[in-house]
């Protein structure tokens, strides 16, 4: 049997990603996109898939030739030492901003739908103590964790949107072209920043097993999760129809809160601890991925003291903003609009550097 | 006159002053001798070291060969020595030889003979129960194996009852245990190996694994931390458990003790490692994963679907000892909206005339059950169903009736309490118990967020465990190569695998079905 210590299987990478990146129909993701392409915001998100298709393809095919490598190490090793730590330090204000915000949005939703009473910034300390535990235990556990939660997780979003769905009216999905289709590649196209998430997992492609294993749990993690989220959009679409659902911030809670099972009229509790769950790991997740690329700038082998210093900077950063509600969705745009071009050329050009290089010749002679 | 007695008793004085430095240098110097050619001077020694006849039980026989006349002594401790095998063995064939050239371990009709040369040897044959034979000229003593420790039979397993299967349980002589165990593996392959891990006391364990299956590395990993405790006496596998294993402050046990010999067999048929010991009517099984815990072996004993179905509701039951109580909390005072009307009037109505929070009354019942769990378990034998009873109806029932505690919190403690005796492993049984007190804390602060947060961390902190290099969730999460005997178990003729974790030497258990 082989030693795997310190990697991460196919399943606990896919489950990782599932969770990071399809925990993305629960918050206000939809929002950004039925705001601009209306009913039809799935034929966007299909499209936003297939465009994400491009980025995703070259940024493997760099790792392939680089097997061994990290984001960073390939950034320095593309771009040259100033340049490569330049890149990956714009990376790592992204990445940390994304997180900032993300949890931001989190908090509010819990302190705005669930927790009323509580002040937020008592969930901001809880939820930011759990994922910095979970962070330091590292990108292993992290995936264990997340593998064996996975099930259940998914079992209850899709119970949830099954029940929505017989609730729905079809009727709500036409005309479905929705705004023209020109609104929704422009849609498509300035909202493909929400799949960034696979290019920061670059950071941990060399904890996984082997790279055959990297390549087609992305794929199939990629897959998954668009499904998830187009037929997610298609049914908050059903439940709610257009016009009501650009003014509600967090669909998925709105959901919930809509349905009832048998005698249970309140079901959204019932609800709240499978997506806390999910929460927690992505946000364990982003925090490791962040730590990971800040000691690899810095050159902080010991990452795990960076925890709680990270975790105080996310907490003070993501309870700043006053109106919660109203001011990170706005900045959360702000970072996807200057985000989705980067996501969309970066891999490209990273991959043109490594023809140029001549890194692929490389491979081909190794392989021979 | 006086003078010459107070002459005398001081002379007394003085020598027994002398005889009286018995310091502990003095005691291991007489230890470190080799035996002597003459025969006085080991008596002399064995009886000081011993202390006889101070110490009555042990006994030196002397007296001279038959044949040639040669002085023998014979040491033994009559309490853990069979004195039948000595007399019939040793004694009377000694006495009868008439050959004048014999030699002793010609003479000797016991099963070995040993012959020693170093007083620390003869020490510990004695102490093990052991004949030690000296003889007159000779500078080596003989050591015959007749040991004969009292202790009790084969007796029925008591904390890890079965319907089904063996109901033989191991004994306080490691002696039997090997036998139950060897009865059931019946190959050349099952070592047992024995190292001594105490200084004072020698307290001994047997490692037993089979060669070809259980993985080399980790055999030696286990023996090198053995041999290398260094403390005084460690009397059971209990006390060894906690030096042996990993993380001892961590709530999870990492170590499997188990009192049934078949569920030792299995373990070592896997690859597991197994420690006995004397005085431990049990066995330590290691690495133990969580689901090793979770088990019991009757769920393989039945059938597959009984089997499994005993599983599922030991998993409803976990999460109702976790969570009951913690829930009831939560829902009661942070989520109202989520029960129905109906009940929320009838919990409403039955806690009117309750004075507490219902976290300050869920957590009085929860201690008095656990107060009166303990005081079950301690009172003496023909009392305790009596307390028992009489602790929780009528106290529960009082309570009710005083006001103290609404009907509803007695049926969520009770149920929450009764549900964790299906945990049958007692080190789990106490973690989850005191995982409940956790889970309750949490879910009076935060609600369900608070209990999430907890869980979380929980499912964080469990993934990280290790057992001996294995992951405690192994083979779930990281995947391995097993059979898959995780939550629920396969087909018996599908459970083909050893489980990879344990990197077995040999990895195929049995081809594609049981019949050809």
């Amino acid at each position: 049997m082989k030693q795997t210590e310190g990697k991460i299987g196919i399943r606990e990478y896919v489950a990782i990603i599932l969770l990071a990146v399809g925990t993305k129909l629960s918050d206000d993701t939809p929002t950004l996109f039925f705001s601009s392409a209306k009913n039809a915001a799935w034929i966007s998100m299909l499209l936003t898939g297939i465009l994400t298709l491009i980025p995703l393809f070259f940024l493997i095919k760099v790792f392939s030739v680089h097997r061994d490598k990290n984001l960073h190490d390939l950034n320095l090793h593309l771009f040259g030492k100033v340049m490569g730590n330049i890149l990956s330090f714009g990376m790592l204000i992204f990445g940390f901003a994304a997180l900032v915000l993300d949890s931001a949005t989190y908090v509010n939703i819990i302190s705005t739908i669930y927790f009323t009473k509580t002040p937020s910034i008592a969930i901001y300390v809880i939820l930011m103590i759990v994922c910095g535990y979970g962070a330091k235990r590292g990108i292993e556990h992290i995936g264990s964790a997340a593998w064996i939660t996975l099930f259940y997780l998914k079992t209850t979003l899709a119970f949830a949107l099954i029940i929505a769905f017989t609730k729905g009216n079809a009727k709500f999905l036409f005309p479905i072209w929705g705004p023209g289709t020109s609104e929704i590649v422009k849609t498509a196209a300035s909202k493909i920043s929400i799949f960034a998430d696979f290019y920061f997992i670059g950071i941990i492609a060399p904890f996984v097993s082997t790279f055959k294993e990297f390549k087609k749990g992305t794929f199939i993690a990629f897959v998954i999760v668009l499904i998830e989220i187009t037929l997610a959009l298609i049914i908050y679409v059903m439940l709610f129809d257009f016009t009501s659902i650009e003014v509600i911030s967090y669909p998925f809670h709105e959901l919930i809160l809509y349905i009832s099972i048998g005698f249970l009229n309140n079901v959204e509790s019932m609800f709240l601890p499978f997506w806390l769950i999910s929460a927690f790991i992505r946000f364990a997740f982003y925090l490791y991925m962040v730590l990971i690329l800040f000691g690899g700038i810095f050159r902080i082998k010991e990452y795990e003291f960076l925890v709680p210093v990270m975790v105080i900077l996310v907490i003070f950063l993501g309870i700043t903003p006053k109106n919660a509600t109203f001011t990170v969705p706005f900045l959360r745009e702000q970072l996807l609009m200057i985000l989705s071009p980067i996501f969309f050329i970066l891999p490209s050009l990273m991959w043109l550097i490594a023809k140029v290089r001549g890194d692929f010749k490389n491979e081909v002679k190794k392989d021979m | 006159m006086f003078k010459l007695l107070k002459k005398l008793t001081g002379r007394k004085q003085k020598l027994n002053r002398i005889n009286l430095k018995d310091t502990l240098e003095d005691q291991s110097n007489q230890k470190d001798q080799s035996v002597s050619r003459q025969i006085d001077v080991n008596i002399e020694r064995i009886k000081k070291i011993y202390q006889i006849p101070d110490n009555k039980d042990v006994k030196v026989r002397e007296f001279r060969i038959g044949g040639n006349g040669k002085r023998i002594a014979i040491f033994f401790i009559s309490s853990i020595t069979d004195v039948r095998t000595v007399e019939d063995s040793a004694i009377k064939p000694l006495l009868q030889e008439t050959d004048m050239d014999a030699e002793i371990d010609k003479i000797l009709s016991t099963q070995n003979v040993t012959a020693i040369s170093e007083i620390k040897e003869v020490v510990t044959n004695i102490n093990t129960g052991n004949a030690v034979i000296f003889a007159d000229y000779e500078t080596k003593a003989y050591a015959f194996e007749c040991a004969n420790f009292q202790g009790r039979s084969v007796e029925r397993a008591e904390n890890e009852v079965l319907v089904k299967g063996s109901k033989e349980a191991l004994t306080e002589k490691v002696i039997v245990n090997l036998s139950l165990i060897r009865k059931r593996i019946k190959n050349e392959s099952l070592i047992a190996e024995s190292v001594t891990i105490s200084e004072r006391s020698r307290n001994e364990v047997f490692m037993l694994y089979i060669r070809n299956v259980a993985d080399d590395k980790l055999v030696g990993n286990i023996k090198n931390r053995l041999q290398n405790l260094d403390v005084d006496a460690i009397q059971n596998l209990s006390l060894l458990e906690q030096y042996i294993e990993e993380r001892r402050l961590s709530l999870f046990p990492s170590i499997l003790y188990s009192e049934r010999p078949d569920r030792a067999a299995s373990f070592l048929e896997d690859g597991h490692i197994i420690l006995l010991m004397d005085n431990s009517p049990d066995a330590l099984i290691l690495p133990a994963t969580f689901w090793s815990f979770f088990h019991t072996p009757e769920e393989h004993y039945l059938r597959f679907f009984f089997g499994n179905f005993v599983r599922f509701i030991r998993v409803i039951a976990m999460f109702i000892t976790i969570f009951t109580s913690a829930i009831y909390i939560a829902v009661t005072s942070f989520h109202a909206e989520m029960i129905p009307a109906d009940l929320l009037l009838a919990i409403a109505g039955s806690r009117e005339k309750v004075p507490f929070p219902i976290f300050f009354e869920i957590l009085l019942m929860e201690a008095a059950f656990e107060l009166i769990r303990e005081a079950g378990l301690r009172v003496p034998n023909p009392m305790g169903p009596t307390i028992g009873i009489v602790g929780a109806l009528i106290l529960g029932q009082a309570a009710v009736e005083a006001n103290i505690i609404s009907p509803i919190v007695i049926i969520v403690v009770a149920l929450s309490g009764l549900t964790s005796f299906t945990i049958s492993d007692i080190s789990l049984n106490y973690a989850l118990r005191i995982i409940r007190f956790l889970f309750i804390l949490s879910a009076g602060l935060f609600g369900i967020v608070g209990m999430t947060s907890l869980f979380a961390v929980g499912i964080f902190y469990l993934v990280s465990l290790k057992s001996f290099g294995v992951p405690y969730l192994a083979p779930m999460t990281p995947n391995y190569l097993s059979s898959g005997d995780t939550i629920f178990r396969r087909v018996i003729t599908h459970e083909k695998f050893r489980p990879g974790y344990l990197k077995p030497t040999d990895m195929k258990k049995k081809s594609n079905g049981a019949v050809r």
